[in-house]
């Protein structure tokens, strides 16, 4: 994991996300600082919570979120990363970006997540899509789903939008209007990846710059292992109808 | 291990001699951990430098899981095939690799050896093959899966296919000496050192696109019928360009694991929850990219 100490390059209040694969980190272990009296900062050192848990996490991946409130207060409940379980499986979300448009979306599943933010109703937005895809009866890959939800994310509701979405086996990176910084085989770190949104990176090692491309709405990553496994371009719709069964693999009624 | 390596030791057509069984655990850069004993015997045909006949099985879970519920099936599926089967897994980063040159099927039952891993082998990817109907014995070290280290993980490999064009193919760095050697172990070559040299010429290009350019220069240069399954501890790859793969999601537990397999007709009693993915065409091909207990992306070539 990326200790804290690289995060004094980060202006005062900026918001931040990173995460490591490999044998260092954990989804489930980011949820930490919970107390909107905590700043990041104390006395010109990273909060003492924040260290502590830099050096004792250890997981195949894992979330860090640094709030800088642009929707919602300054509360516990609008911590990132967020948690909801949907696709059978346990998910966490951190994000930034200022995206007012989706703070009216009404999400008809439960539980909704107490923060009034865009970011959660971001997270439900997504939660929602999937619940729906898992009913249809063909099986679409998660890329599908995931693609067809921010276009209509995106379309629906236009903002600003740069998440993490990790069930702690793999992590989906997307963002629509910044860049993502990427580090693999660090000093420190040799068999992890690292991310951050942070533009200078967080060590003055040669990390990889990897931005929107024209005429796309966004850019999707997926981590997996300490490895960069896919990179994908989120292409404006029409390109992403609802999927059909035209579009996928046709169940086959097999005879055993 | 003593049932297993006793049927072994019985088995086989005038055994010529013993190749060293490796039991320690894999160690970086160390041969994957092999159980049983192998017997080398008479020179290769054709038929056993490729694996026309081949089946494969995998499974990729969230959590460690046994695949008890389905490899019975699997065996008895591919029963016809005498040549061999293996169950490769990963614990604890490590790569484990069970094989025998014995037939999956004896008499009226699976392999002993076989049951017994169904049940006890526990892991979050598990990959089996049963080697097809081939006279002769095979040379343990033909059989898959098998594994090789690049890019920092152990991967294991199980490849179905035909190709003779492929056995020409020279590996700067072969992983099997042997003067006949298989289509698999050729074609674990290629796509490991095309996608090394993918990643030299961009280090931040991602595994799924060096992995697809390698993929279209195997069909390109060396046409003919691939399908193999390539994973590390986290990420399973499954390529083809002909054939079919079965692809089975619990209902009853989804999110949980995600079964695949060559065999025709489904595993389960509930065939019409299998989904094909099938490709026609040799001259593309599909991947699939697969982690835990979901089918992530779909890319065709």
């Amino acid at each position: 994991m990326t200790p804290p100490v690289s995060c004094p390059c980060l202006p005062p209040g900026a918001a931040a996300t990173f995460t490591a694969g490999g044998s260092v980190s954990s989804a489930a272990a980011s949820r930490w600082w919970r107390s909107p009296q905590n700043r990041f900062y104390r006395d010109g050192r990273p909060h003492d919570s924040f260290q502590c848990l830099a050096r004792v996490v250890a997981k195949p991946i894992i979330l860090a979120h640094i709030r800088y409130r642009s929707s919602g207060k300054v509360d516990e409940c609008h911590a990132h990363p967020f948690s909801l379980d949907f696709w059978g499986q346990s998910w966490l979300f951190a994000h930034n970006g200022e995206a007012g448009a989706i703070e009216s979306y009404r999400s008809r599943q439960t539980p909704l997540l107490e923060a009034d933010s865009d970011s959660a109703r971001t997270f439900e937005f997504l939660r929602d899509q999937f619940a729906e895809a898992a009913s249809r009866p063909t099986h679409p890959t998660f890329l599908q789903i995931l693609q067809e939800a921010l276009a209509g994310l995106i379309r629906q509701y236009p903002g600003e939008y740069n998440f993490l979405l990790s069930n702690g086996r793999f992590l989906w990176a997307f963002t629509n209007h910044r860049q993502f910084l990427l580090l693999k085989g660090s000093r420190q770190l040799e068999d992890a990846l690292l991310l951050t949104t942070i533009e200078e990176g967080l060590s003055p090692e040669d990390w990889r710059t990897i931005s929107l491309r024209e005429g796309t709405w966004g850019k999707i990553l997926l981590v997996a292992g300490g490895d960069l496994v896919l990179e994908e371009d989120l292409w404006p719709l029409p390109a992403y109808p609802a999927i059909s069964g035209q579009d996928l693999p046709s169940r086959q009624s097999l005879s055993n | 291990m003593q049932n297993l390596c006793r049927t072994l030791l019985g088995a086989g057509a005038a055994p010529a001699r013993p190749k060293t069984a490796l039991l320690t655990p894999l160690a970086s850069g160390a041969a994957p951990r092999v159980r049983c004993v192998a017997w080398e015997t008479a020179p290769l045909t054709w038929k056993d430098r490729s694996c026309p006949m081949c089946e494969l099985f995998a499974i990729s879970a969230g959590q460690d899981c046994t695949a008890c519920k389905y490899l019975p099936h699997f065996a008895e599926k591919s029963r016809n095939n005498l040549s061999g089967w293996g169950i490769g897994f990963f614990r604890d980063g490590q790569v484990l690799i069970e094989k025998s040159s014995e037939s999956i099927y004896a008499g009226e039952q699976v392999h002993d050896g076989f049951l017994r891993l169904t049940r006890v082998v526990d892991s979050r990817l598990i990959i089996s093959q049963v080697c097809g109907p081939q006279t002769g014995q095979r040379k343990e070290s033909l059989l898959l899966p098998r594994s090789d280290q690049f890019f920092h993980h152990h991967w294991l490999f199980s490849f179905r296919g035909d190709s003779r064009k492929v056995i020409a193919y020279q590996s700067p760095r072969p992983i099997m000496p042997e003067v006949l050697s298989s289509a698999a172990g050729r074609v674990l070559e290629f796509i490991r050192d095309g996608m090394e040299a993918e990643m030299q010429v961009w280090p931040g290009q991602n595994l799924y696109q060096a992995l697809a350019l390698t993929c279209k220069r195997l069909i390109t240069d060396y046409p003919g019928d691939y399908l193999f399954f390539l994973a590390n501890e986290t990420v399973l790859f499954v390529f083809l360009n002909h054939g079919e793969v079965l692809l089975y999601q619990p209902p009853e537990a989804r999110g949980e694991a995600l079964v695949l397999t060559t065999v025709s007709g489904s595993l389960t009693g509930d065939p019409e929850h299998w989904q094909a993915f099938a490709n026609a065409d040799r001259s593309r091909g599909q991947i699939l990219i697969i982690s835990g207990a979901d089918l992530l992306y779909q890319g065709h070539l």
